[in-house]
């Protein structure tokens, strides 16, 4: 009977693991600095798919983890019995950094796979929990890897399996190790296909299939956002502003101005994405009409009652980007309600919740 | 290598200190919730899951003819991930019904599809074993040590 835990299968399973963690956690924070604005951050807007693929990244490497969590923990839980239980002060730091980590990993995959399904079952705001558990769970990453240093790097100079063990019949820890890239295989396979439109037919286990009105997805409908009347009112304007220079344009007026069309993929926080044919006004076009610097930032404010996201600053580097659409049209059609009628915003390399729907105002910023 | 984890540990508790004043920085109860989540998380797969995995593994170790227990392990290790991955969405928890483009798909039937292509690897797999490919099953049970003689000087 050979021992299929060791420290050769921790230490490999470990570095992916560690692999994983680390692009989670890069992508997370250049997601939340998108998000909130940062003086030093600055965040391109080509390639256009660029946020696409980050925030792909983040979700299908949090997903990842989850079957590398699996088979590390349980190469080490029989250490969690070792006597004695509690020992000297460095044996209880060392316990109390294990506990840390663990709990603080375990927190940000549970909590990320619920929330990319819309199951709010842990009654807090994700965002914020989720954000400075990162860092909790970040730092204990990087304790360990300083206690441990020593035992990976002999570890991984080792052969996986005892040499002893040639004869042996049955799995190894090679069995182990092929068995968690198969694993980590599978729990992609299965869920990436929301934002890899080649596996969109196999992730069973995604929580969209990618399909939609107007064949994308939507995350906040305009029943929810309680824009049903409004977003129809033949009252509707969309104001544009600048300081005390301000233009009202009707859908009529919008429709009458010069359209461009480009491909531009919408990109959720929560890992789906599509690209489709977005038609609009240039909004450089619509803020000249007020004499908009191209320098200036720029508010996006929905028909929707504020909150979190109906009103949304548009950085100056994606306010003059030729390509950032006010779209009136979706894959050739009138925007659907639900995408954002009569008119939205569409800038490249944006997270969707930032691609304001409804538009009522859009100011220019001093 | 002392300094490199010097370095590390420092870093490592910096970062940890700046989440955790993050995190104390929003309501006690969310920090209440937040807490409880992970501690419980770490109970459930301590005191629960892991019991569970290490049981059936101890079973199947013990139960199963030994050539079949690798495929089998591993096709009970992607079980396991699939499963826990259809968790947040089987039943559709999660579904509102002004959006019906969230948890669009029929998971009992796509769970089920999944575990069984990779049950049905199992078999492909022992069948696959039997053909006569012996030079990788020779090469696959060699260790490190068996080193072929250097050819003879010429």
């Amino acid at each position: 009977m050979t021992t299929l835990r060791g420290t050769a299968v921790t230490a490999r399973v470990g570095v992916a693991l560690g692999l994983a963690v680390a692009v989670c956690f890069v992508t997370g924070l250049l997601s939340h600095f998108i998000q909130h604005p940062q003086p030093w951050f600055a965040w391109p807007t080509r390639p256009v798919w660029l946020y696409r693929v980050t925030q792909g990244l983040h979700v299908a490497s949090g997903i990842a983890a989850i079957p590398l969590v699996v088979v590390k923990l349980w190469s080490v839980w029989p250490k969690l019995f070792q006597r004695p239980v509690i020992g000297g002060p460095v044996r209880l730091l060392e316990r109390g950094s294990i506990l840390v980590l663990v709990a603080s990993i375990l927190f940000e995959l549970t909590t990320g796979l619920l929330n990319i399904a819309q199951w709010y079952v842990f009654e807090f705001y994700f965002p914020p929990a989720h954000y400075a558990m990162a860092y909790v769970a970040a730092g204990a990453v990087l304790v360990h890897l300083a206690v441990k240093l020593p035992i990976v790097r002999r570890a991984l100079g080792e052969p996986v399996d005892d040499v002893t063990d040639g004869v042996h019949v049955g799995p190894n820890r090679r069995t182990v190790l092929r068995g968690t890239w198969l694993a980590v295989a599978a729990a992609t396979v299965v869920t990436a296909g929301q934002t890899v439109p080649v596996l969109r037919r196999v992730s069973v286990l995604a929580p969209r299939s990618g399909e939609g009105p107007q064949g994308v997805p939507v995350n906040r409908s305009a029943i929810a956002a309680g824009v049903l009347a409004t977003a129809r009112s033949p009252r509707y304007r969309l104001t544009v502003t600048n300081g005390a220079r301000s233009r009202a344009f009707t859908v009529d007026d919008l429709r009458a101005l010069p359209q461009a069309t480009y491909r531009l993929p919408i990109a959720c926080v929560e890992g789906w994405s599509a690209e489709a044919e977005w038609t609009g006004v240039v909004l450089v076009d619509l803020l000249a009409a007020v004499a908009g610097s191209p320098d200036a930032d720029v508010r996006m404010v929905s028909l929707e009652a504020p909150g979190p996201y109906s009103r949304t600053v548009l950085p100056a580097r994606h306010a003059r980007d030729p390509q950032t659409l006010i779209a009136l049209q979706l894959n050739g059609e009138t925007l659907n309600l639900d995408h954002g009628y009569p008119c939205r915003l569409i800038a490249p390399s944006r997270p969707g919740v930032l691609q304001t729907k409804w538009l009522s105002r859009i100011e220019v910023l001093p | 290598m002392t300094a490199t984890r010097i370095l590390l540990a420092l870093a490592g508790i910096g970062v940890g200190c700046y989440g955790a004043v993050l995190l104390l920085e929003l309501p006690t109860a969310t920090v209440v919730r937040v807490l409880t989540w992970a501690v419980v998380a770490v109970v459930i797969h301590d005191l629960a899951f892991a019991p569970l995995c290490a049981a059936v593994g101890l079973a199947g170790g013990r139960l199963l003819p030994s050539r079949w227990r690798s495929p089998l392990a591993v096709a009970a290790l992607c079980s396991v991930v699939l499963v826990l991955l259809a968790v947040p969405v089987y039943g559709k928890p999660g579904l509102r019904p002004d959006n019906p483009t969230v948890l669009d798909r029929d998971y009992p039937l796509g769970l089920l599809s999944a575990l069984a292509v990779v049950w049905l690897c199992v078999p492909v797999y022992l069948l696959l074993r039997r053909l006569p490919v012996r030079q990788n099953q020779v090469v696959d049970r060699q260790g490190a040590h068996d080193v072929e003689r250097e050819p003879p000087t010429v």
